[in-house]
C-alpha cells in the first residue's frame, strides 16, 4: 500500500483530506485504482490513460511525469491539481 | 559532446517528430541557445535517430568552425536568436501545412484547439528557400510576433523556451492543417461555433 | 494620443510647488510606462551622490498605457526610487484601484522631490493639485488614515504610509486602498523622509482605446483564455496564492526557521487549503480583474482584513517555525496597518530568532513563539527595543550582532519563500535580481515546480541562464505595461502586445515587448553599477552556497551558482564581471548610459 496525499480541490472531489492508502506497482496502477475508489476523480488526473496537463505529481518529493514509474510500499505520492503560481 | 539531459531531449523529440511524419528521414533541424552558444543538429544527421555526436556547438554571434558541420539553416537559427527571445527552435516539414501554404498567405484554424493556441499562422515566401539571408530576415522578423510561421512550400519554424514547447507548436500546427484539409475534402459548409473568429486574420 | 496621457506631474515638497511637463514619446515607446518609465526618469534624477532618505531622492509613481483601459488586470501601478534598505534601484508595484484612479487624473507619472517642513498630503483631483497640512494624521495607522481621507473604491483613492514609514523603518511599505502594498525595498521610508503622509487621487479622464474593434477582440480572447486556465479560473480564486505552500513543502523547497531546513512539518496548517477551510470569508478582485485571488479573512478575535498571501503566511509561519494561522493572519493585518513589508518583516524576525538561539543576541525570542509576533511588529514600526534593530533590516541587524551571514538576504533584501537549494534556477534569480533577492523579477516557480509552461529539472544548472533571462525580461515589461503577472499564467506576451497595439493605435509585437523588457533590465543593472554594485554582489548567503540541505527531497543540495552565473553573463551579452558590453547597450539604444561604464 502506497500513501497518497491529495491537495487543493482534489480533496473536495475525493471528499476527504486524509491520507489514502492505495495498492499499485506503478504510478499508472495507483492512479487508476484511485479513480476506482473515488469516482469523482475520474478524468481529473488521468484522461484516456494519459496524465492531464498541469497536474503536478511528486513521489517522495520528486516530480514524476512518467506513468510507468515504479512505486513501492513506503513511497509517498502527492498530487496537486493545476494550481496557482503563488506570487506574493 | 553535449549535456546528457539535453541530448535525451533532442533525441526523444527528434524521434517523435520523425515518427509522426512531421519530417522526412534527414530533413528539418533543431537547436537550442545555451549561454552565448547555439547547439544545433549537424548537417546530414537523421532526425529520428540522433546520436550524441550529431550536434554542433557554435558561437551565437560571429563565425567559428562550427559552421562547417552545422545544419544548412544555421543562418536562420542565428537570426531568430538575435531577433527574438527564443531559447529553442524547431524547423520541420509537416506535409499538410506545406500543402496549405502553397495556396494561402495565412493559415487560419477552424478547430477549437488551434483557435486557442494560434488564431493565425502567417506564411512567408522567399526566392532562395534554403539557408539564405533573405530567409533568415523574413522568418526571424515574422517570429517576433508569432510562435510558429510557415515558409511557403518548405516548412515551419517554431520557437519556444524549451524544445518541448517548440515541438508542441509543430505538432499542433499539423493537426490544425489536417483538419482544414479534411474539412475541405468533406466539402460541407462549416457551422461557425466560435465568437469573434472573423477577427483571427487580424491576429 | 491614446494609452498614454502624455503628461508628467512633478511636485517639489521643499518649495511646495508643482509643474507639468510633457511625456517624451520616444522614451514612452522605448520604456512603455510603469517600472520602465520609472527607472528611465530616475536615471536622470538620482545619482550615486544621493542618500535614499535625503530630500534629493525622488519618489516616482507611474502607470502604463494599459492602465485604466479595462483590459483584464489593468489596475496596477509602480513606484520607483533608490532603496534605503539596499541602495539599489527600488521598484515595486501594487494592485487595487489607486493606479486606475491616478491614471484618470491625466498624468503618466508623478515625481515627488524635496521634503516638506511638516507632515503633508498631496491631493490630485479634476480641480488641480493641492498640498495640504497633515499634522493631525501623522502617527496614525494606515487603516484610519485611509478612511479619514475619504477612500471610496471606484471614485477616490488613498495611498499612504503608516507609523513605520514615518519612523524611517528601512522595511516600511507604502499602502494603497487600505490593504494593497508597494512593499519591497522600503519605499515607505522614502515617503516618510519627505514628510509625505498620503496621496489622494480623484480623476475623471478615461483611457479610451484607439482601435475599439481590436480591443474588443482582445478583451474577448483574453477572457476566454483566463476562463480556460484552471489556475486563473479555479485554483487562484478558490485557494489564493497560499495554495502553493504544500507543493513547495512537498518538494523540499520551503525555507524553515531562517532557511536552516527546507521542509516545515506544519506546512499544511498554514496552507491555502487551511485558509479556505478555516478563516476565509470570501475572495475579492482588484479593478477590472476576473481572477479574484484576494483573500478576505476573519480571525477568531473577529478581526477581518485581506490576506495572508503565500509569502506572508510563509514569512510569519515556516520562516519563524510558527503554525498558528490565526496569529499569522493578524500579523499580516498589523503589517498592513503599520505599513511594513511582510516578507522582510517575517524574514527578519526569523533571523532574530536564530541570532538568539545561537546566543548572539539577547532577547526573549525562540522559533515557534507566535505570541511574540504582534509586539515585535509594533516595536519595529516604532523603533522600540529589539524592534529598533529589526527596523534596519535583517542584514544590518545580524551584522551588528557579529553574524551577517545569518541574514538570509541578497544585496540586503530579505529572501522570499523559496529555498534555492531546492530550485537552482531560483538561486540564479535571487543572486542576479536588480532589487535584491526577489521572486517577482523572473520567478522560476512556473518552470521548476508547476510545469508552466513546461517542467524543467529543478536540480539542473545548465541552460537555466537562458530561461531566467527570458523570465526577467518578461517580468520587467509586464511591470511596465502594466499587467498583473497572474494574467501571464493564462496568456502570453503576444496577447499583451496586441492589446497594447489596440489601446495605443501603434503596432507592437511580442518581441518588441521582450526587447523593452531587456532594455529595462539592463538599465536597472547599469543604475546599480553606477551605485557601485559589482559581480561580488551577485551572490547568495553562505548557507545557500555551502550548507547542504539536511534532509528531505532536496537533501544534500547547495546552489551551484558559479557556473550558472558564468552562463548568465554570457547569455546576456555582459562581460565576465557582469557589466553590459557597449555592443549590447547600442543594440538596446542605451548609449546615453555608456558614460556610466567609463566612470
Amino acid at each position: 500500500m502506497t500513501t497518497i496525499k491529495l491537495y487543493a480541490n482534489l480533496r473536495n472531489l475525493a471528499g476527504s483530506k486524509e491520507l489514502l492508502s492505495i495498492t499499485g506497482k506503478s504510478l499508472r496502477d495507483v492512479l487508476i485504482e484511485l479513480e476506482k475508489q473515488f469516482p469523482a476523480l475520474a478524468g481529473v488526473i488521468l484522461e484516456n490513460g494519459v496524465l492531464r496537463q498541469h497536474n503536478v505529481i511528486s513521489i517522495n518529493g520528486h516530480h514524476a511525469t512518467d506513468l510507468n514509474t515504479p512505486v513501492i510500499e513506503d513511497d509517498m505520492i502527492a498530487i496537486f491539481p493545476p494550481i496557482a503560481g503563488g506570487w506574493s | 559532446m553535449i549535456d546528457e539531459k539535453l541530448y535525451e531531449e533532442f533525441r526523444d523529440i527528434g524521434r517523435d517528430i520523425f515518427l509522426t511524419g512531421l519530417t522526412s528521414s534527414h530533413g528539418g533541424n533543431m537547436s537550442v541557445r545555451v549561454g552565448d552558444k547555439i547547439i544545433i543538429k549537424r548537417r546530414g544527421a537523421q532526425f529520428g535517430r540522433l546520436k550524441p555526436t550529431d550536434f554542433v556547438k557554435t558561437r551565437f554571434q560571429g563565425k567559428d568552425s562550427g559552421i562547417v558541420r552545422a545544419s544548412t539553416e544555421l543562418i536562420v537559427h542565428r537570426a531568430i536568436y538575435e531577433k527574438t527571445s527564443a531559447l529553442a527552435i524547431i524547423h520541420a516539414h509537416p506535409r499538410t501545412a506545406i500543402t496549405l501554404s502553397l495556396s494561402r498567405d495565412e493559415i487560419i484554424p477552424i478547430d477549437n484547439e488551434g483557435s486557442y493556441f494560434f488564431r493565425k499562422i502567417p506564411v512567408v515566401t522567399v526566392e532562395l528557400a534554403s539557408g539564405s539571408t533573405e530567409l533568415a530576415e523574413a522568418v526571424s522578423e515574422a517570429l517576433r510576433g508569432y510562435k510558429i510561421v510557415m515558409q511557403r512550400g518548405h516548412g515551419c519554424f517554431a520557437v519556444g523556451q524549451t524544445l518541448e514547447e517548440a515541438y508542441h507548436w509543430v505538432s499542433a500546427l499539423e493537426e490544425v492543417c489536417d483538419i482544414i484539409l479534411e474539412a475541405s475534402l468533406l466539402g460541407e459548409e462549416m457551422i461557425e461555433y466560435r465568437k469573434h473568429s472573423e477577427s483571427y486574420e487580424k491576429w | 494620443m491614446a494609452g498614454w496621457n502624455g503628461k508628467i506631474l512633478t511636485i517639489d515638497l521643499t518649495n511646495q510647488t508643482h509643474e507639468i511637463c510633457p511625456l517624451d514619446m520616444e522614451i514612452a515607446r522605448q520604456f512603455i510606462g510603469g517600472r520602465g518609465l520609472g527607472v528611465r526618469l530616475l536615471w536622470d534624477l538620482v545619482g550615486p551622490d544621493v542618500e535614499p532618505l535625503s530630500p534629493e531622492n525622488a519618489l516616482i509613481f507611474t502607470t502604463g498605457p494599459i492602465t485604466g483601459s479595462g483590459s483584464q488586470t489593468s489596475n496596477r501601478f509602480n513606484v520607483s526610487s533608490k532603496s534605503p534598505l539596499t541602495g539599489t534601484i527600488l521598484h515595486a508595484n501594487s494592485g487595487g484601484w489607486w493606479g486606475m484612479q491616478f491614471k484618470r487624473t491625466g498624468y503618466d507619472a508623478l515625481i515627488v522631490r524635496g521634503k516638506a517642513k511638516a507632515p503633508v498630503i498631496i491631493e490630485i483631483t479634476a480641480q488641480g493639485v493641492e498640498i495640504k497640512d497633515a499634522d493631525q494624521l501623522w502617527g496614525t495607522g494606515v487603516f484610519e488614515t485611509t478612511q479619514a481621507l475619504g477612500q471610496d473604491r471606484n471614485n477616490r483613492n488613498v495611498l499612504c504610509i503608516g507609523p513605520a514609514g514615518e519612523n524611517l523603518v528601512r522595511i516600511a511599505s507604502i499602502m494603497n486602498d487600505k490593504e494593497r502594498a508597494l512593499a519591497r525595498g522600503g519605499p515607505g521610508a522614502v515617503m516618510g523622509s519627505k514628510m509625505l503622509k498620503a496621496i489622494v487621487v480623484e480623476g475623471d479622464q478615461k483611457n479610451k482605446p484607439a482601435d475599439q474593434d481590436l480591443f474588443k477582440f482582445m478583451l474577448y480572447e483574453t477572457g476566454k483564455l483566463l476562463k480556460a486556465s484552471p489556475l486563473t479560473s479555479q485554483a487562484l480564486p478558490e485557494f489564493g496564492t497560499a495554495v502553493v505552500m504544500n507543493v513547495i513543502n512537498e518538494i523540499g523547497a520551503l525555507p524553515t526557521r531562517n532557511f536552516q531546513q527546507s521542509q516545515f512539518d506544519q506546512a499544511e496548517k498554514i496552507s491555502g487549503e487551511e485558509i479556505t477551510d478555516t478563516i476565509l470569508v470570501k475572495n475579492q478582485a482588484c479593478w477590472a480583474c476576473p481572477i479574484s485571488c484576494t483573500r478576505i479573512t476573519k480571525t477568531k478575535s473577529d478581526k477581518q482584513g485581506e490576506g495572508p498571501e503565500y509569502e506572508s503566511a510563509w514569512a510569519f509561519g515556516a520562516q519563524c517555525g510558527i503554525d498558528d494561522l490565526d496569529t499569522i493572519t493578524e500579523a499580516n493585518f498589523l503589517c498592513n496597518d503599520m505599513g511594513l513589508d511582510t516578507i522582510s518583516m517575517g524574514n527578519t524576525i526569523g533571523c532574530a530568532m536564530e541570532l538568539t538561539e545561537k546566543g548572539l543576541m539577547e532577547a526573549e525570542l525562540d522559533f515557534g513563539q507566535a505570541d511574540k509576533l504582534l509586539d515585535l511588529i509594533h516595536d519595529t514600526a516604532h523603533r522600540r527595543g529589539i524592534g529598533a534593530e529589526m527596523a534596519e533590516g535583517s542584514y544590518r541587524m545580524a551584522e551588528k550582532f557579529g553574524a551577517p551571514e545569518l541574514s538570509m538576504s541578497v544585496k540586503k533584501l530579505e529572501m522570499p519563500a523559496y529555498d534555492p537549494r531546492g530550485m537552482q534556477g531560483q538561486g540564479l534569480v535571487f543572486a542576479t535580481g536588480n532589487r535584491g533577492a526577489c521572486h517577482e523579477e523572473g520567478n522560476m516557480l512556473g518552470p521548476e515546480v508547476l510545469a508552466l509552461p513546461r517542467l524543467i529539472d529543478r536540480f539542473a544548472t545548465q541552460g537555466k541562464a537562458g530561461i531566467v533571462s527570458v523570465h526577467q525580461d518578461s517580468a520587467a515589461v509586464i511591470d511596465s505595461l502594466i499587467y498583473c503577472k497572474f494574467a501571464n499564467l493564462a496568456v502570453a506576451e503576444e496577447f499583451f502586445a496586441r492589446a497594447l497595439s489596440a489601446v495605443t493605435g501603434e503596432h507592437f509585437t511580442a518581441d518588441d515587448l521582450m526587447m523593452v523588457g531587456e532594455r529595462i533590465w539592463t538599465l536597472e543593472r547599469l543604475f546599480n553599477i553606477r551605485e557601485g554594485f559589482t559581480k561580488a554582489d551577485d551572490t547568495l548567503p553562505d548557507r545557500m552556497l555551502s550548507e547542504p540541505v539536511p534532509d528531505g527531497p532536496s537533501e544534500g543540495c547547495t546552489v551551484k551558482l558559479a557556473p550558472m552565473l558564468e552562463e548568465y553573463y554570457a547569455f546576456r551579452g555582459w562581460d565576465e564581471n557582469g557589466v553590459p558590453r557597449s555592443e549590447k547597450l547600442k543594440e538596446l539604444s542605451l548609449e546615453f548610459a555608456i558614460e556610466a561604464e567609463d566612470d
